[in-house]
């Protein structure tokens, strides 16, 4: 898209909203099906990083292992700097090492009277840019577990980067909201209603962005969406608007490789240079 | 009615912790306490003394048991009998389960109900009882008597955990708020179910055509009364109705019948005339035809035993009754006669007289029956039911026990006088016979307790022998308390064919569930008590009721003939007719009494169940009932806005409103607390049930009893066979106002699910349900299992031998780091290592064989979570472990989940989120089901509670699920509706969506919100069934049954019927044949028997590897097993050429030649070994 922007054809992308962890977009003069792309692509292929490997030295906390293990994996972890490692199935080493992963140690026991809180900002890391997420420096993060007088937790982590297509503790959103057509001006949807519609179905904020066709024009059948409404709320790990970039560029990445192959086969003598390139991500 | 917004409703998540973390002194939740109730304080009043002059129950029940009396017949001619020794029991005493004197090394010699559990021992404690024995006049002589080690109710007042609150409870390992109310025996927990019984005292008609068949001269009508003695035990008798107008009064001894004549009973009960008899049946109806010809017919019939006087019909009993009785030898026949009225007849009564005017009262109502006076009575109705208590039924067991007892010491001491050996001024004599007979009257309760069998001489007057117990499950929390409010009919009633027992009758409103019973064949037999029905248990004091009585105009005793009128009402307390009086005086007395028991004079648990005269109804009258084991529930007094406890047979002559609207002024004296009192706790626990179809709400019931979910906290201490564990359970948003009072939320059952309903992309097509995959990623329904094995050693060494296997590692193991891996130096599992199927779990040293064993670990992958050192009675050395392992169970596809409206579905896929529909927020649903599930089965409630904590969530408050709470006028779905708007929602709950593959919106908008999910105990994991090859019957060939030992699933007879009629020849010949018992067999062709073809001797093995030519022969001998088959394995190619391998001859024909390899089942050769030997031939026709 980056040859694009200036394109008065090409797809555009107006901010409406930016904070911390969410970001309110109007994408318009694109087609639904990239649209839909990106909403999928920010869900389950944008890489980020998450506790991967827990090994377990002590535990005489409430929580059994492989329970305290799912917890410490959907903490989020801060993933700016993701692309600086590598997948550990690409990298070289046989299990782990700095290229692929950062690892956590935590080490708690309770020797006091009372309940004794881990937080996931206890987690001590071993690169300081990948630390479980907070809001602001007062913040403990999530609570892991409790321990109670002579309980004692002692583990090592081992966080790697994937993406939530395989676990959705990698998924860096928490929702994605979208929308199109608030108006039901293309009559995708029947609305079902008991007196009226515009009683019953409250209009979303998006409506405001649109006018409502005339009831009275003609239906034009062979409209299609144009612009699309998003919503994207991140767990943290990644600041939204690098969440929609990274997003762009994994599917610009996909479209290259697709490209590549087509390319490839229309051109089958230049098959030999292909041999190397990875089409899918 | 009040709005359903209620503040009693709310998370109080803080709350809660706040008590978990601090717990108190009191418990949290009476009412779940309550729960158990009936079974505790039952077997509480069996030791302790209800009031100053009611006596603990087994004081009473000693006092009842007969002293024996026997004689040496060492005497002379004056005292033929000799000396008499007579022995007795009493004051049996019931201590603390502690530990047993033999186990010396530990310090706390009490014993918590924790300790058995995880040992898998019994929760006991020491019975003693005085035994006292007299010989001739000499002094009493008294001496405690061991009388074993019975099981003791959790939480009773003989439990060490009695009157503990949450904080102590916590520190003796159980839960912060216990219920108890049930045994632990060998480890297990285990309910005496309660059992409905006949109401007891009460004269009821009956009609069965049964009776008509007993003998000649019966006829369909009885009357029948279960008399309940002070011991609670009980003795039914029935009168039967004969043509010749006689009257026979049935009743069973030692599981024997007999049967008596009425008029010679009421005869020797007080020596009644004829005109006594007469005028105490007839009564003020003198002018009653009908009844005066059949008295006078009664009494003709009277004559036949020539009996005129009371002591002449004593005797004439005695006489027919002195072997079945066991009476002493010297007693007299009138002796015998007046112990058999004692202790068989009107046993609740003492004395002779009120046995008189019972028995009056009995006939008089037989012969309205007969005449259609009155109507004959339904034994199935909760009005004419009440209960066998746990407490009750315990006590019942160890008196007969003690009984038994005296009498297996009078049978000895009579062996010893056949075999002249007896002594009985020899106290060393005495001494040896009183311990040679066995009077471990604990462990029998044990076996009871065990198994749920009754053993017993005289049946106790119950209608079963097997069944009584049942394991509590602890499957989850709705699971284990429904366990102490299911009351079953009885194991009689399910052979039945009939279905009257099992219809839901109005009798029961208020006291059975109408929804909480099972389907399928034990519906309507295994009912579960409404949340707020009671037992009463305390014996109640009747003195102030009776005197009240009569104050307020009862005559006393049987109106008689001269007063002339017949409209006058039998007044009766607990089955004593204490007088008579009008039908306007008994209206009067019954609101008067009414008033008195409200004040606080009169009992509360007392009933007054005043019955009006009515044309052919039931028989009038004014019953009035105190005693233990009825029904009682809570209602309303209008009048005094008090809470009156009714009982069930009242209950049907009140007027009592539901809701306010039902008052109807002058009329209605009664209305209910709360409509939802007439469900069970169960449930009550169905959120919105009111909207649903009733089947559903039945269903739910089931389920949430079979949802895993968090049964407990005390897992550390448990060592259940089997426990499930939901480790992400969640409180309902959506939940009814009782989850507070049970203290529900302590035992999450589920999770709350935001749940789609839509048909997207057919996985979710009949019950299906898709399962978002980022949502099981994130814990949805993700639950655990502990299973727990007990490993003992010592388990096949007998007492005595030396121990010769040790936990450990031996020299030859110690040095493999494979094991070592595994299994710890000491010889026992490493806690928290992960077990595989056939990785080494435990080593074992063997003296005998000088090394180490290594057993394996069968089963499921997972982790051992504890390893328990369990002290093995009295070895010094570790003999004993209890190991548990704890078994991840995710979710997959096949695991079943359900809503709790009955809708239950199985996961059939994991769909990735991306590919979820979502809303235009961006939700996405963690369920999607099938539109589909609702129109037929109509669970409106789903719905209802989909928008409700939708709503909920999204204002994040907890939502009120309680049923009846809206009506026509105020609807669900206009509250939870604005509710909805509000939050800037469709007020109907449904939302635009778009399809997660396409991005495109749907044509349809779709109805999503959240609904509580339940993981139900059902997964595949347990279920799944494959074979290809495998172990094989070893008789027939055939593949085994049986999942766990990897056996197939039957191709039946009509799976195979449906194959043909497919024409899947091909299939089927794979099914039955080569799948199974596919073998090849010999046949001769000439004689066609697949049996005679037989090898030839070693010595001649003449294999023709020509393939029929004959010529080239080879001679082997002494072929090796594996030369020979590879000779047969040639021949086998052979067959086609028409001769058979050489080295098979035919026996018959004595020619190899024309035998013939044919693939056959092999269960076919079984079959013609089997006809061989019943001299029947099967003959083969090859071609």
């Amino acid at each position: 898209m980056d040859g694009h922007v200036n394109d008065p054809n090409g797809p555009r992308i107006r901010i409406r909203h930016l904070d911390e962890t969410s970001i309110d977009f109007v994408l318009s003069n694109t087609h639904l099906s990239v649209a839909n792309s990106l909403r999928r692509t920010m869900i389950a292929e944008v890489p980020t990083m998450a506790i991967d490997l827990v090994e377990f030295h002590d535990n005489t906390s409430m929580l059994v292992d492989e329970y305290l293990a799912h917890r410490l994996g959907m903490v989020p972890l801060t993933s700016h700097t993701v692309d600086e490692f590598k997948l550990t199935r690409d990298c070289t080493c046989a299990d782990y090492c700095k290229e692929c992963s950062v690892e956590f140690n935590l080490h708690v026991k309770c020797t006091e009277e009372g309940t004794r809180t881990v937080y996931s900002t206890e987690l001590i890391s071993s690169n300081k840019d990948v630390s479980p997420v907070t809001e602001g420096p007062d913040d403990k993060g999530i609570i892991l577990l409790k321990l109670r007088k002579g309980q004692e937790i002692n583990i090592h982590c081992i966080a790697k980067k994937g993406v939530a297509k395989e676990h959705a503790k990698w998924s860096p959103c928490a929702a994605v909201g979208f929308e199109y057509d608030p108006h039901n001006n293309l009559r995708h949807l029947d609305y079902w209603f008991e007196k009226s519609v515009k009683n019953e179905w409250p209009l979303s904020k998006n409506a405001q962005e649109e006018m409502e066709n005339d009831p009275d024009a003609p239906f034009d059948f062979k409209a299609e969406p144009t612009t699309f409404y998003y919503n994207v709320e991140t767990v943290g790990s990644l600041k939204p608007q690098s969440l929609v970039y990274m997003a762009t560029r994994v599917l610009q990445e996909k479209l290259g490789g697709l490209e590549l192959a087509l390319d490839e086969d229309q051109n089958p003598e230049s098959n030999a240079n292909m041999d190397d390139t990875e089409p899918w991500v | 009615m009040e709005s359903p917004v209620n503040a009693s409703v709310g998370f109080r998540t803080l709350e809660r912790q706040a008590k978990a973390v601090n717990p108190g002194q009191k418990h949290e939740y009476p009412q779940a306490q309550s729960l158990t109730e009936p079974h505790i304080q039952s077997f509480n009043s069996i030791w302790e003394r209800a009031g100053p002059r009611t006596p603990a129950l087994m004081d009473v029940a000693m006092s009842l048991v007969e002293k024996q009396t026997v004689f040496d017949h060492k005497g002379d001619a004056e005292s033929p009998l000799g000396n008499k020794i007579v022995f007795w029991m009493d004051t049996l005493r019931l201590d603390h389960p502690a530990l047993s004197a033999r186990e010396t090394k530990s310090a706390n010699r009490l014993m918590y109900p924790t300790e058995c559990r995880q040992r898998g021992i019994t929760y006991r404690g020491r019975l003693t009882g005085m035994l006292h024995y007299q010989v001739n006049d000499n002094p009493v002589v008294s001496e405690e008597r061991a009388l074993g080690q019975l099981p003791v109710m959790v939480r009773s007042n003989r439990c060490t955990l009695q009157g503990m609150g949450p904080a102590e409870l916590i520190r003796h390992h159980e839960e912060a708020e216990e219920m108890g109310g049930y045994f632990i025996i060998n480890g297990n927990e285990r309910v005496v179910r309660l059992l409905v019984a006949q109401r007891r005292n009460h004269v009821l008609a009956l009609q069965r055509p049964s009776y008509g068949n007993r003998g000649p001269g019966f006829t369909p009508y009885a009357t029948q009364i279960r008399c309940v003695r002070r011991d609670q035990t009980s003795q039914t008798m029935t009168m039967h109705y004969l043509t010749t107008g006689k009257l026979v009064l049935r009743f069973a001894l030692r599981k024997q019948e007999y049967m008596l004549p009425v008029s010679l009973l009421m005869r020797a009960l007080v020596g009644a005339t004829d005109k006594e008899i007469f005028e105490a049946i007839v009564g003020g109806d003198a002018e009653n035809i009908f009844v005066r010809d059949r008295v006078e017919l009664l009494l003709r019939s009277g004559k036949e035993h020539a009996v005129h006087t009371r002591d002449q019909a004593l005797a004439y009993l005695g006489d027919k009754f002195r072997v079945v009785m066991s009476a002493p030898e010297d007693a007299t026949n009138i002796e015998i006669g007046q112990l058999l009225l004692r202790r068989m007849v009107m046993v609740h009564l003492e004395s002779d007289r009120d046995k008189f005017n019972m028995m009056a009262h009995m006939v008089r109502k037989l012969y309205a029956v007969v005449s259609g006076e009155c109507q004959e009575d339904n034994p199935d109705t909760q009005q004419l039911q009440e209960v066998y208590l746990p407490g009750h039924l315990c006590l019942a067991i160890v008196k007969e026990k003690v009984e038994d007892f005296l009498l297996g010491v009078r049978a000895e001491i009579n062996k010893n006088v056949r075999q002249d050996r007896v002594d009985l001024y020899n106290n060393r004599y005495l001494a040896r016979l009183f311990a040679r007979v066995p009077s471990d009257v604990g462990l029998k309760l044990q076996y009871f307790m065990a198994t749920g069998n009754l053993v017993s001489k005289s049946g106790l007057d119950m209608q079963q022998v097997s069944g009584y117990t049942i394991v509590a499950e602890k499957l989850n929390y709705l699971r284990f308390l429904s366990h102490f409010r299911c009351i079953h009919r009885g194991a009689f009633f399910t052979e039945l064919k009939t279905t009257g027992v099992r219809k839901l009758l109005p009798e029961g409103w208020g006291f059975m569930c109408p929804v909480h019973t099972p389907d399928g064949s034990p519906c309507g037999l295994l009912n579960h008590l409404a949340h707020k029905c009671r037992l009463t248990t305390v014996v109640e004091e009747t003195d102030a009721v009776e005197s009240a009585l009569v104050r307020m105009g009862v005559e006393p005793g049987l109106p008689a003939p001269a007063q002339r009128d017949p409209h006058l009402l039998t007044v009766q307390l607990d089955g004593r007719v204490v007088g008579y009086c009008g039908q306007a005086v008994a209206a009067r007395i019954a609101r008067a009494l009414r008033m008195l028991k409200l004040q606080g004079t009169l009992p509360f648990s007392m009933e007054i169940g005043f019955v009006p005269r009515s044309h052919g109804g039931q028989m009038p009258g004014l019953y009035l009932f105190t005693t233990p084991a009825r029904f009682l529930r809570p209602v309303t007094h209008l009048a005094t806005r008090q809470t009156d406890h009714i009982g069930s047979f009242e209950q049907v002559y009140m007027d009592i409103a539901c809701l306010d609207a039902d008052v109807r002024p002058g009329i209605t004296t009664h209305q209910e607390v709360l409509p939802t009192h007439i469900l069970s706790a169960v449930a009550n626990f169905t959120p919105f049930c009111d909207f649903n179809q009733s089947p559903r709400n039945m269903y739910q019931c089931q389920m949430g009893k079979q949802t895993m979910g968090t049964p407990m906290h005390t897992y550390p201490y448990r060592t259940d066979n089997k426990l499930y564990r939901l480790q992400t359970g969640q409180t309902p948003i959506c939940r009814p106002r009782i989850y507070e009072d049970y203290g529900v939320d302590n035992y999450p059952n589920g999770a709350n699910a935001v749940v789609a309903v839509i048909s997207y992309t057919g996985y979710d097509m009949e019950d299906a349900m898709i399962l978002n995959k980022s949502a099981h990623e994130r814990g949805f329904g993700y639950g655990s299992i502990y299973k727990t094995e007990y490993i003992d050693l010592g388990k096949f060494r007998k007492s005595g031998d030396p121990v010769t296997q040790h936990f450990g590692m031996g020299p030859d193991a110690l040095g493999r780091a494979d094991l070592l891996e595994h299994i710890d130096i000491d010889g026992l599992p490493l806690p928290g290592a992960r077990v595989d199927d056939g990785k080494p779990l435990y080593a074992i040293i063997d003296d005998v064989k000088g090394r180490t064993k290594v057993k394996n670990y069968k089963g499921e992958p997972g982790f051992v979570e504890t390893v328990r050192l369990l002290a093995g009675g009295l070895d010094d050395e570790l003999q004993a472990i209890a190991v548990t392992f704890r078994i991840p169970r995710s979710p997959i596809i096949g695991d079943k989940f359900s809503s709790r409206h009955g809708q239950k579905g199985v996961c059939s896929v994991k769909f990735p989120a991306i590919d979820m529909p979502f809303t235009e927020t961006g939700m996405q649903p963690d369920v999607i089901i099938n539109p589909h599930a609702f129109p037929s089965r109509m669970t409106i409630g789903m719905f209802v509670e989909s928008i409700a904590a939708k709503a909920g969530a999204l204002h994040g408050v907890c939502q009120d699920a309680t049923p009846f709470q809206f009506d026509e006028t105020h609807t669900a779905a206009d509250y939870f509706g604005e509710q909805l708007r509000a939050a800037g929602y469709n007020y109907h709950g449904s939302e635009p969506m778009y399809s997660g593959v396409t991005g495109q919106e749907m044509r349809a908008d779709i109805y999503i919100g959240v609904v509580y999910y339940q993981r139900l105990r059902h997964m595949v994991s347990d279920k799944y069934q494959v074979r290809t090859t495998g172990s094989v019957n070893p008789l027939t060939h055939q593949p085994v049954k049986g999942r766990k030992k990897g056996g197939g699933i039957r191709l039946g007879e009509m799976e195979r019927d449906a194959l043909i009629a497919h024409g899947a020849a091909y299939f089927l010949q794979d099914r039955l044949m080569n799948c199974s018992d596919y073998s090849l067999a010999y046949v001769c062709r000439t004689c066609g028997s697949i049996l005679s073809p037989i090898a030839a001797p070693a010595t001649s093995h003449i294999v023709d590897l020509s393939g029929g030519d004959g010529e080239k022969t080879q001679s082997f001998t002494g072929l090796s097993a594996a030369e020979a088959s590879a000779i047969m394995a040639a021949a086998g190619s052979s067959v086609h050429a028409g001769r058979g391998p050489l080295d098979l001859s035919c026996r018959l024909c004595q020619t190899p030649d024309a035998i013939t390899m044919v693939a056959l089942p092999f269960v076919f050769r079984y079959l013609a070994t089997e006809l061989m030997s019943m001299n029947m031939k099967v003959k083969l026709d090859v071609k």
